[in-house]
């Protein structure tokens, strides 16, 4: 009986947790389909006959910000960043775990401890020195999330790599593998499990970035979260509606990706963590 | 041709660990060669340098008649099978098979072929669509086996292979690989701690310590005229039994003597070199199955009084554990012997099949 009613507080702890993390969500989503005039003074009741604004909000919204065009550079910038974390940490991570020397040692750490630099204390000299090198541009970012990305996609890489048997790898050196081929036939294929990790965890982050596409790239090429933020205006002029609207569009991709890949990144993260 | 012959070939690892020292070794073609060591012994090094995938501090390595010291694994015409299997976990097994053809650009038909009769004769066929992760430990040993086996090499080189299995696997696998030495006709060098798969499989066995050969002959040799005490205690099953002692001549015989025990030599076969070697400490060697129960004491130096700590039974036969005059010993008997634990008995050693060693240099006499 004690056991059931632990699990009944237990089931309602986390039911009302869940309802405390999906609110804003759903209020969000809620006022997409309201009238501007009515978000303010009922942000928190149903569209009726009188509040529904039906799919102008969206429609209207999507004129407003040139939202094709961000979601275009938004996609852009995300793809290549990912794919080239993907493939440069991968390659990196193996060097570094396999390869014994003070360098690698050394490397690693590096990498690691770039993790724990807060990106608002390099900001403005990155900014300044993508200016300067002429990498302020939707290609150039690239490199910069190549940079910032490689800290825990390395650290994630070299965890699962630890467990995959060299002797694979010797094996595949015998059969007539060149170190580049081993890698993209053998290491690679098996590091899909927390390549798809890296690639939602980095997909996350970069598609709903702001700091640093609004640092170096500003308002010349805007990414969906810039874009939205143009709906606020200037004093007091925001359209509530088109926002919470845009809003909803701009994590439609991201949620898909999670929903589709989400036993991935437990899997991926786990992997590394003990030996198979 | 494919002869391997290590010419005083040294391996030092990075942080200065000199693993093997002056290997002089000379494998013949089509032999089936074992290397036989303790953990650590520097046998899988020995095999990794033949495959390649370990450097060579000073010396040369031969395979055939060409120098390979600097030629790639891929080069040198071996395949190996890892004690982790190393299958590719990603392809199945037909693809795992087919994997170094392909790279090799051999036409489809050709590797085709090559992989549906290596997997009949591994009675693979059934399995060819699966990945590694769905198929039992004796069917991913199979699979290793024919991923060397299909292509062709003049050397196959077997690291622990057996270690991963259950024991009545492990004999049906034992049996497999002998015959598919037989059939492939190629030189074998197979690495194990396990001196009853390097006896059954062997044409001879390397037995190695701490990175020195102690000993390279054929099963029987080993087993019957052990170089020195370390291949006489790791070459048997149950180990041959040693007693300490000292050579004493009394009464124009010699003995081997101690504060429990007093041992006739004068039927063991090094008898001519004993007047030598008088007074010397020395170290008595007989094996378990050279201990039998005797019906009495016969007062004869062959004949000791001893006390059962265990009996185990296996079937065919018993193996005795028993205190001889604070010796412990092991003795191999017939399934009919009725004794147990506690049981006073005696036993007689066969002293024409007992061994004795110099006990400062470990070397038989």
């Amino acid at each position: 009986m004690n056991e059931k009613k632990k699990d009944l507080a237990f089931f309602v702890g986390m039911a009302l947790l869940s309802i405390i993390c999906l609110a804003p969500i759903a209020i969000v989503l809620i006022n997409s389909f309201k009238g501007q005039f009515f978000i303010s003074s009922s942000p928190f009741s149903l569209p009726d006959a009188k509040t529904f604004a039906g799919l102008s909000n969206y429609l209207g919204g999507v004129g407003k910000i040139g939202f094709w065009k961000a979601f275009g550079y938004s996609c852009f910038i995300t793809v290549f960043s990912v794919c080239a974390i993907v493939l440069l940490t991968s390659m990196t991570a193996w060097m570094i775990t396999r390869v014994k020397s003070k360098l690698s040692k050394g490397l690693y750490y590096a990498f690691v401890f770039s993790m724990i630099v807060p990106f608002q204390m390099v900001m403005f000299t990155m900014s300044k020195i993508a200016n300067m090198l002429n990498i302020d541009n939707p290609i150039g970012i690239i490199l910069i999330y190549v940079g910032f990305g490689s800290g825990l996609s390395i650290f994630l890489f070299s965890g699962f790599i630890k467990s995959i048997p060299v002797d694979i790898e010797e094996a595949a050196m015998i059969d007539g593998c060149s170190p580049i081929r081993i890698f993209f036939s053998v290491i690679f294929p098996i590091l899909k499990p927390i390549s798809i990790t890296v690639a939602i965890l980095n997909t996350m982050w970069i598609w709903n970035d702001y700091l640093l596409p609004n640092l170096v790239i500003g308002s010349n090429y805007r990414t969906i979260p810039i874009a939205i933020q143009y709906l606020q205006g200037g004093y007091g002029s925001r359209d509530m509606g088109a926002l919470m609207a845009m809003l909803i569009l701009a994590i439609i991709p991201v949620i898909i990706l999670y929903l589709v890949c989400q036993k991935y990144i437990i899997k991926g993260v786990m992997s590394g963590a003990v030996k198979g | 041709m494919a002869q391997i012959i290590f010419e005083n070939v040294t391996k030092i690892y990075p942080n200065n660990v000199k693993v093997i020292e002056n290997l002089n070794l000379h494998f013949e073609d089509k032999e089936f060669i074992v290397l036989l060591g303790p953990s650590g012994c520097g046998k899988s090094t020995i095999l990794r340098m033949i495959a390649g995938l370990e450097s060579i501090t000073s010396g040369k390595l031969f395979i055939g008649q060409k120098i390979v010291n600097d030629v790639a694994p891929k080069d040198r015409d071996i395949a190996m099978v890892f004690q982790s299997y190393a299958l590719y976990p990603h392809m199945s097994v037909y693809k795992n098979m087919a994997f170094s053809l392909m790279i090799k650009k051999m036409p489809k038909e050709e590797i085709d072929k090559k992989v549906k009769n290596v997997a009949k004769i591994l009675e693979l066929t059934p399995f060819l669509d699966r990945k590694p992760n769905a198929l039992s430990g004796g069917q991913r040993q199979r699979v290793a086996l024919g991923r060397a086996m299909v292509r062709n090499p003049s050397v196959f080189l077997l690291d622990e292979p057996l270690s991963n299995l259950d024991a009545k696997l492990r004999t049906s696998m034992r049996k497999q690989i002998s015959l598919l030495h037989k059939q492939l006709q190629t030189t074998f060098v197979y690495v194990t701690h396990d001196q009853t798969e390097a006896m059954t499989m062997a044409d001879r066995i390397v037995v190695i310590k701490q990175g020195q050969i102690q000993q390279f002959d054929k099963p029987q040799v080993l087993y019957d005229k052990p170089a020195n005490i370390f291949v006489a205690g790791f070459v048997g099953s149950p180990a041959m039994n040693f007693i300490e002692g000292e050579l004493v001549c009394k009464d124009g015989k010699f003995w081997c003597v101690n504060e429990n025990l007093t041992i006739d030599l004068t039927k063991i076969k090094c008898a001519d070199k004993l007047p030598n070697l008088k007074d010397k400490k020395i170290i008595f060697g007989i094996r378990p199955e050279d201990i039998s129960l005797s019906a009495a004491d016969q007062k004869d130096g062959e004949t000791f009084k001893a006390s059962v700590l265990i009996a185990e039974r296996t079937g065919a036969e018993v193996y005795l554990h028993l205190v001889v005059s604070n010796c412990e010993i092991n003795s191999r008997v017939g399934s009919n012997a009725d004794v147990k634990f506690g049981d006073k008995i005696y036993v007689k050693f066969d002293i024409s099949k007992a061994h004795l060693f110099d006990s400062a240099t470990g070397k038989a006499i």
